[in-house]
This record gives C-alpha cells, sequence and structure tokens, in this order.
C-alpha cells in the first residue's frame, strides 16, 4: 500500500473541514476523490502533502508514519501535487518552473544544466517544450496548469496528487488531459485526482473515494459508487447524474 | 528547439544585454583608468561611494531581490562588518583579515538571528529586521559613545586611491557573487522562496534553508561594505554605519536600478550615488525629494527600474529605426510583433 490515511480529521477554529477519514491508496491506481464545493477534498490533499497537520489522526506512506514530515520532506519522498488554483513561479520561465522539481523533487539532479535538460522530458510530456523560455506569467490558463503538472512530474513522484486539474477547461483539452492522467498512471505514478467533472473521473479512475461535509461517506468502484444511494442524495443528485 | 541554455537565459533577460563580456570589460576599464587620469580627491571619493552603493545595492538584492525578502536591517549588517572591522584594524590585524572577519562575524550574526526572524512574513519581517537594527544602534551608541578616529601615523599614510581600489574590488566581487548565485542551482529554491513559498515547498524546497542561504551572503556583502566604510573613513561615531540610511540607500539603489536582477545594482549604484554627490553639492535636499519620486515611480510603473526604463527606450529606438523588432530575444513582447 502506497498511502494510508488513519482517522484523519482538521478543525479550522471548530469547523470540521475533515472528520475521521481513513482511507488507502493502492499502488498503480487512479483514485479519484469526489464530493460537493466544501467537503473537504482539498484540505484532505493538504493533510496528504503537509501543509498543516491533522488535528487527529496519521498518515502513512509507505509503510511510514509521516505525519510530522514537513511538506519539502513529502516531496523528496515522492508526494507532488499540483494546485486548484494554479500556483506556477510566475516570473520564472517555464524551464525553471519545471526545473524545479527536477532539482529538489526526490532523486534530485545536482547540477543545474543537467537538471535543465532532465526535465524537458516532462515538459515533452505535457507538451510545453517549445515555450521552456517564456515566463510562466505569460501562458494561458491551460497551458499553467500544464505547466504546474509537468514541475510536480519533473520531482519524480511515486503519489501524484491532482486538484481539480480539469477545470476550466474546454471538451477537446479535457479529453487530451484525461488521456495524459492516463499515461502518467501507467508511467508507474499512483494518482488521486480530485474532480467536479463526474464524467471524467469516472472514466479514468479504478476507485473512487466520496467526501461529504468531510466525512468519506462512500467507497468503490465507479459502478458501485454511481448507484449507491447516499452518494446519488449528497453529491450526484445534486450534479451531474452519471 | 528552445535549449535548456536558452531557458536558462531568460531568467537573465533583462541583465543579459548589458552583462555581455564586452560590456564589462568597458566598464571596468573605465573605472580603473578614469580616475587614475583626473586624480583629483573628489573624483577618487565619487568612485569609492559608487563602488560601496554597488555592493550594497547588490547585498540588498541578494535577500531582497532574489528571495523576496524586505529587509529593513541592514544598517544592522553594515555597522557590524564596520565595527568589528575597525576594531581589530586598530589593535594592529592587517587590514584585509580584519575585514574578511567582519564579513564572516556579520553572516554569524545574521545566522543567529535569522531563524527567529524568518518567522515573520511580508511586513512584519521587514518591520522585525528594522528593529533588531535599531536596538543595535541604541546599544552601540551607548557602550561606544565616542567618536573613532585614526591614530596618526595611519592618518599621516594615508591614501584616498587605495580605499578605493579595495571598495573597487569588493563590487567586483559582490556582483560576482551575485551572478554565480542566480546561475546555480541554489537559486532556483530562493527565487522560488520569493515567487510562491507554499509551492516551493511542495517541490521540495526547504524554505528555511534558501532563506537563510540568502541572508548569509546578504549579510556577508553588506558587512564586508561596512568593514570598507570603516577603513575610509578616517573619524565617525561607531553608531554612524548602524544609522537606517544605510539601509534605504541600499534598498534604493536595489530598486532603482533594477530589483531581482545582477545588472539593476550596479546601474542603480552609480547612478543614485552620482545623483546625490552631484545634487548634495549645489541643491542640498533636492536630492531627497528625487530620490523619493523616483522610487514611487519605480515601485509603481516601472517594477523594473532603470534598467525596464533603458530596455522599453531602446526597443522603442530600435523599433522606429527597423520598422520591426530586433532579431535578439523571444520575449512574448517582441514575439507578439
Ligand atoms: N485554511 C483554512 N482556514 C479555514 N477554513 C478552511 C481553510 N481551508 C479550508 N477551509 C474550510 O474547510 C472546508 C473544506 O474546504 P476545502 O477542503 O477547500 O473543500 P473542497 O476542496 O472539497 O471544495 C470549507 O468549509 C472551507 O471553507
Ligand atoms: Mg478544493
Amino acid at each position: 500500500m502506497l498511502l494510508k490515511l488513519e482517522e484523519v480529521s482538521k478543525a479550522f477554529k471548530g469547523l470540521m473541514a475533515v472528520h475521521a477519514v481513513s482511507a488507502e491508496v493502492h499502488e498503480g491506481e487512479i483514485l479519484g476523490l469526489i464530493g460537493p464545493n466544501g467537503a473537504g477534498k482539498t484540505t484532505l490533499f493538504n493533510l496528504i502533502t503537509g501543509v498543516y497537520p491533522p488535528t487527529e489522526g496519521r498518515v502513512f506512506f509507505e509503510e511510514k508514519d509521516i505525519t510530522k514530515v514537513a511538506p519539502h520532506a513529502r516531496c523528496w519522498m515522492g508526494i507532488a501535487r499540483t494546485f486548484q488554483l494554479v500556483r506556477p513561479f510566475p516570473e520564472l520561465s517555464v524551464l525553471d518552473n519545471a526545473a524545479m522539481g527536477r532539482v529538489y523533487g526526490r532523486d534530485p539532479i545536482k547540477s543545474r544544466s543537467r537538471a535543465e535538460t532532465a526535465c524537458l522530458e516532462s515538459l515533452e510530456i505535457v507538451g510545453l517544450t517549445g515555450r521552456a523560455s517564456e515566463k510562466a506569467k505569460s501562458l494561458t490558463l491551460v497551458d499553467r496548469k500544464r505547466l504546474e503538472l509537468a514541475r510536480a512530474l519533473a520531482a519524480k513522484p511515486k503519489l501524484l496528487l491532482l486538484d481539480e486539474l480539469l477545470a476550466g477547461l474546454n471538451p477537446s483539452e479535457v479529453l487530451t488531459s484525461m488521456q495524459l492522467i492516463k499515461s502518467i498512471r501507467d508511467m508507474g505514478i499512483t494518482i488521486i485526482m480530485v474532480e467536479h467533472l463526474v464524467k471524467a473521473v469516472f472514466g479514468v479512475a479504478d476507485r473512487i473515494v466520496v467526501l461529504n461535509a468531510g466525512e468519506l461517506i462512500a467507497e468503490g468502484t465507479p459502478a458501485e459508487v454511481s448507484s449507491d444511494q447516499n452518494v446519488i442524495d449528497a453529491y450526484l443528485g445534486k450534479s451531474l447524474r452519471v | 528547439m528552445k535549449t535548456p541554455a536558452g531557458g536558462q537565459l531568460s531568467l537573465w533577460k533583462p541583465s543579459r544585454r548589458w552583462s555581455g563580456p564586452g560590456l564589462i570589460v568597458v566598464v571596468l576599464a573605465f573605472a580603473i583608468v578614469f580616475p587614475q587620469q583626473i586624480a583629483q580627491d573628489n573624483i577618487w571619493n565619487l568612485f569609492f561611494l559608487m563602488s560601496l552603493g554597488i555592493t550594497m545595492g547588490q547585498s540588498w538584492n541578494m535577500l531582497g531581490g532574489f528571495a523576496g525578502q524586505t529587509s529593513l536591517g541592514h544598517a544592522g549588517f553594515f555597522g557590524i562588518g564596520a565595527l568589528v572591522t575597525r576594531t581589530l584594524w586598530l589593535h594592529g590585524t592587517p587590514f584585509i583579515l580584519a575585514l574578511v572577519v567582519g564579513g564572516v562575524a556579520t553572516a554569524t550574526f545574521a545566522m543567529i538571528i535569522g531563524a527567529p526572524t524568518f518567522r515573520l512574513r511580508g511586513a512584519y519581517f521587514a518591520i522585525g529586521t528594522l528593529a533588531v537594527a535599531e536596538v543595535l544602534r541604541i546599544t552601540v551608541a551607548q557602550n561606544r559613545p565616542f567618536i573613532s578616529t585614526m591614530p596618526g601615523d595611519m592618518i599621516a599614510s594615508y591614501s584616498l586611491p587605495a580605499r578605493y581600489w579595495v571598495a573597487l574590488a569588493l563590487a567586483v566581487v559582490t556582483t560576482g557573487a551575485a551572478y554565480l548565485l542566480l546561475r546555480s542551482r541554489w537559486s532556483l529554491g530562493i527565487l522560488g522562496v520569493r515567487e510562491d513559498e507554499e509551492a516551493a515547498q511542495a517541490s521540495g524546497v526547504h524554505v528555511l534553508r534558501h532563506k537563510l542561504l540568502a541572508l548569509a551572503l546578504s549579510a556577508l556583502f553588506m558587512g564586508l561594505a561596512g568593514g570598507v566604510f570603516a577603513f575610509k573613513q578616517i573619524s565617525y561615531y561607531p553608531e554612524a554605519p548602524f544609522l537606517p540610511t544605510f539601509t534605504f540607500e541600499a534598498m534604493m539603489i536595489a530598486y532603482i536600478g533594477g530589483v531581482g536582477t545582477v545588472a539593476g545594482p550596479v546601474i542603480g549604484g552609480a547612478f543614485f550615488v552620482f545623483v546625490r554627490e552631484r545634487l548634495a553639492a549645489n541643491l542640498t535636499d533636492v536630492h531627497q525629494v528625487i530620490f523619493g519620486v523616483l522610487f514611487i515611480l519605480v515601485v509603481l510603473i516601472f517594477p523594473g527600474g532603470l534598467l525596464e526604463i533603458w530596455e522599453r527606450l531602446r526597443r522603442l529606438a530600435t523599433r522606429r529605426q527597423q520598422g520591426g523588432p530586433r532579431a535578439s530575444g523571444p520575449s512574448p513582447e517582441e514575439e507578439g510583433l
């Protein structure tokens, strides 16, 4: 098992954003994390990446307790992410953005020039090679999302967390991104993806976890989850029915 | 296809045309030959101050421009460097050794206060650094109330050009260090911290370590600048180099020249000191107004400083001449034309 959450909770001044969530992520799978706005999906990502410690519970990565490990050290261990609101480094070039992951991530390359060459591979995967010398701030939203993905990939993660990567993309971009997500998994990278486009997640994910009001209310294959009455009531009924 | 080297250059975009080897040789040759040709005290003095200004600007820029940590306490570093260097030197230590010890002592002090100070963010960090520097200044003023004057034999053999050569060498070394820092892999993390701490952390950047690295280098060179100040002044109150003026000058030089670049503090240092010395000679207080206005202009309209203003003018001029973009830069604006 790659990642295990043991009864993790996170409270913000009395508000239980995540409440006693236990879950497991298996190596090589794509896990879809869905739920209404404010369900606690991003907070759960922050607990996995270590942005803040959980109020209660523990997080295990490759059997090691990482509950108290700092975010940068979790990246070194192989956990990388993209942000719901894209956060590339605006004043840095596309290449330097990606090189950041290669220089500081897991299995880092200590020479900057070799790291730059090596991270071209990640830029290639997302299709940004031709814009390597542009500043990140000059890219469109879609390209900035791609760049964040390249930066995360350059960190050579074992586990990749994608927070609404498909939001704001047009239908054809969604399709290519879904292919991209699958091909990343085929490279041996385990993926957890938060997504509101239920059709898209159900199309690529091996398993789905549903959060509602901070609690895990269902877990299973897309088929199982989409026929779960709790899920239909809490989420699917209100948004897209599959 | 864009090569990795092309990408690296893009980080250099604002300064690369300025940092061409040819231009460096010309500027250095001028800085070496011109004062010797004129051979007047006021010119040696002007060039000394310009060199010192460049060093201070580079120092401030390493922390404020590269790492994005706005310090209002650099006078504290300047003062420590001056105090340690002066004390050792007047007690018989060879000057160069005293200078190095002064610089290292400053960097060490910065490391000690760094970890707690970096718990503060943004404006709180700025105010925290100002507080540390002011506490230092007041402490020194109370414990060293008497003016420090060079002994008579030193004054008798005092050579202004010797001061200038030391200051020039330091400006060159500091600028070289800023250049190397920006090309190193460490700069990726330092710039990443400036751009977005949380995103940098998520990419594996140890934020505190990179802030401390930028701080150590910044303090080292500010301390060395203080040591050179102590080497030049025949007499001064030990409190003087701790005065906030030195912080603001360092910051203004970085901003006016072009913050976050290597060429910026060079241009800013030369320009700032030249204007200050020229105007100070005639119209006592006008230069402060001018710098105030310039500073606000830079912050509000030309965040890239003189470097950016020059780039825009030059682009405008070449566009007029050739009716098209120059074939050099792959910048978005130029591509879009
Ligand atoms: N840093 C924070 N401080 C206070 N409240 C927060 C913070 N982050 C999230 N929340 C709250 O926690 C709840 C879950 O938020 P979030 O995890 O962003 O939901 P989701 O990503 O599922 O839309 C929301 O009510 C949100 O307002
Ligand atoms: Mg969210």
